[in-house]
């Protein structure tokens, strides 16, 4: 028979309590850094494809003309590429404004060059220009960076409100976790007692009782970040089923190796938390004694 | 029959010296107690329910600071321990306590077994030490047995071979037979006195069984109205 029991008794019911409470705080922490993380990777590529894009009008020409002008474009340096808008994608794209029975007939309308400039590339207004004059046709850059720098400023306003939710959300778990375990443990006091009048030193009686909940939290938040991963995989799965992830506009959830890492730090943090609150706890309930 | 001698001669195993017992922020339960114990002393401590005797050995056994003035043990004043020196303390010191303080989930050989482990030893070097001890108070066939599937006098039993496991150098008792009939009450008292001849141990047993005590010729000190006195022995206190 096995005649060295653990000094602390095995998980009780108060316990259980503490595990399901750190389990899904870990769970729901992880989730909101991973939606978090996938949110800013959706915006950042939705800024980029915003920031690179523009469109070249031109006004009293043809479309040979113009096709002539977007394959000289399409060749420029920086440039990804540049192709005339057919009419029926005018068509399209002033619908909202003419409603369903389409265009007037006889309507002036400017010719579109939808260009896609590189990330990082050198600012191609000036050489759109001077291809312009050189084919002598009328026409105006219209870049979207008015526009580009508002939806960054409103994309770092959701970075920052992102990072904001995450770090609340793991601060107030962290302080949940610290006081779960400071309740479980001040219900032992008993063998705190035991352990100080059998001559037991406060560090071992704080190591003991540290491994124990670093332990549990480590299991527990195990077991949420799981139950993140899961959920994640599921989001994933659903989204490329529906083709949902294609949408710049929804958060890319791809389960790469950062996220992995977010998943095996969560619970690690949340067995830092109990151990320290652990720890602490003990030798404050020592310290008032002799 | 001097039990209790004042003397600067030999450090003694407990010096009181004006002591002040009782908790912080309100006034004393006992003061200036005053008191010798030597090596090898037994010697019972009385008064009625509420007097202030667990509190003076919760004191004592270094659970509780005191309030003013001195407690030497063994001629190391507790003023100058640092807590690793009060641990170390404490581990010559057995305490019974009344109401036994056993850890439910360990058995009577795991719970007597515990101050050895939190000493750091191996099971390997204590296991006949704490056999031995619990057939020694009668538990031989107990001795894989959880409290809670123990009687009373059982439990009160482990207590006490869990006090006397590491062979401490003072003993102290509060109320040990308060939870067992006459009979039992007896027999742990002799079982005390056999530890204190065997061993030369000092041994400190508060009571208010004032019957059990008649029965033994041991010197007795009392407490009442917040003092400590003598009542049997040639007792300085």
């Amino acid at each position: 028979m096995n005649r060295e029991s653990p000094l602390l008794p095995h998980t009780e019911a108060r316990e259980a309590a503490l595990f399901f409470v750190i389990g899904a705080l870990c769970f729901l922490a992880a989730l909101a850094a991973l939606t978090t993380r996938g949110t800013y990777a959706a915006a950042a590529a939705w800024g980029d494809q915003i920031e690179g894009e523009f469109t070249v009008v031109l006004q009293d020409t043809d479309r040979r003309t113009a096709t002539g002008i977007a394959d000289d474009i399409a060749q420029m340096t920086g440039i990804d590429g540049a192709r005339l808008l057919s009419e029926a994608e005018l068509d399209e794209l002033l619908a909202p404004s003419f409603g369903p029975g389409g265009l007037p007939d006889g309507l002036p309308l400017p010719l579109l060059i939808a260009v896609q400039a590189a990330p990082d590339a050198p600012d191609p207004e000036p050489a759109i220009t001077t291809i312009l004059d050189q084919a002598e046709v009328e026409g105006e850059v219209s870049g979207h960076g008015g526009f580009a720098r508002q939806v960054q400023r409103a994309l770092a306003v959701l970075r920052l409100i992102g990072i904001g939710a995450v770090s609340l959300l793991a601060a107030t778990a962290i302080a949940v976790i610290a006081f779960a375990t400071h309740a479980a443990l001040l219900a032992r006091k008993d063998i705190v007692d035991v352990l100080h009048l059998s001559g037991a030193e406060d560090r071992f009686i704080a190591r003991l009782f540290a491994r124990r909940f670093w332990v549990l939290a480590l299991q527990a938040g195990s077991g949420g970040a799981l139950a993140a991963l899961m959920t994640t995989a599921l989001i994933v799965f659903s989204a490329s089923s529906s083709g949902a992830v294609e949408s710049q506009l929804l958060p890319r959830l791809s389960l790469d190796i950062v996220d992995f890492a977010i998943l095996v730090v969560t619970p690690v943090i949340a067995g830092l938390a109990a151990r320290g609150a652990a720890r602490i706890t003990v030798l404050q309930a020592l310290k008032g004694t002799m | 029959m001097s039990r209790f001698r004042l003397s600067l001669n030999d450090e003694p195993a407990l010096r009181l010296d004006q002591l002040h017992v009782g908790y912080g922020g309100s006034d004393p339960i006992i003061r200036d107690a005053t008191l010798r114990l030597d090596q090898g002393d037994f010697s019972f401590l009385t008064g009625q329910s509420g007097a202030g005797k667990s509190t003076l050995l919760k004191t004592l056994y270094l659970a509780l600071p005191p309030l003013q003035g001195e407690i030497c043990l063994f001629g190391q004043s507790t003023w100058q321990m640092s807590r690793k020196d009060l641990a170390s303390m404490r581990r010559r010191i057995g305490v019974v306590f009344q109401e036994f303080r056993l850890l439910d989930h360990l058995t009577a050989f795991e719970n007597v077994a515990l101050p050895l482990r939190v000493e750091g030893r191996k099971l390997d070097s204590y296991a006949h030490e704490v056999e031995d001890l619990l057939r020694w108070v009668g538990l031989g066939d107990r001795i894989d047995t959880p409290p809670p599937r123990l009687s009373g006098g059982e439990q009160q039993r482990v207590a006490i071979a869990r006090a006397l496991i590491n062979k401490p150098d003072l003993l102290i008792a509060d109320e040990p037979t308060g939870s067992v009939d006459p009979e039992m009450g007896r027999k742990i008292f002799r079982l005390f006195m056999e530890l204190n001849k065997r061993f030369n141990t000092t041994v400190l047993i508060a009571t208010h069984d004032i019957g059990l005590i008649s029965e033994f010729d041991k010197p007795v000190l009392r407490i009442q109205d917040g003092r400590l006195s003598p009542v049997r022995g040639e007792v300085q206190a």
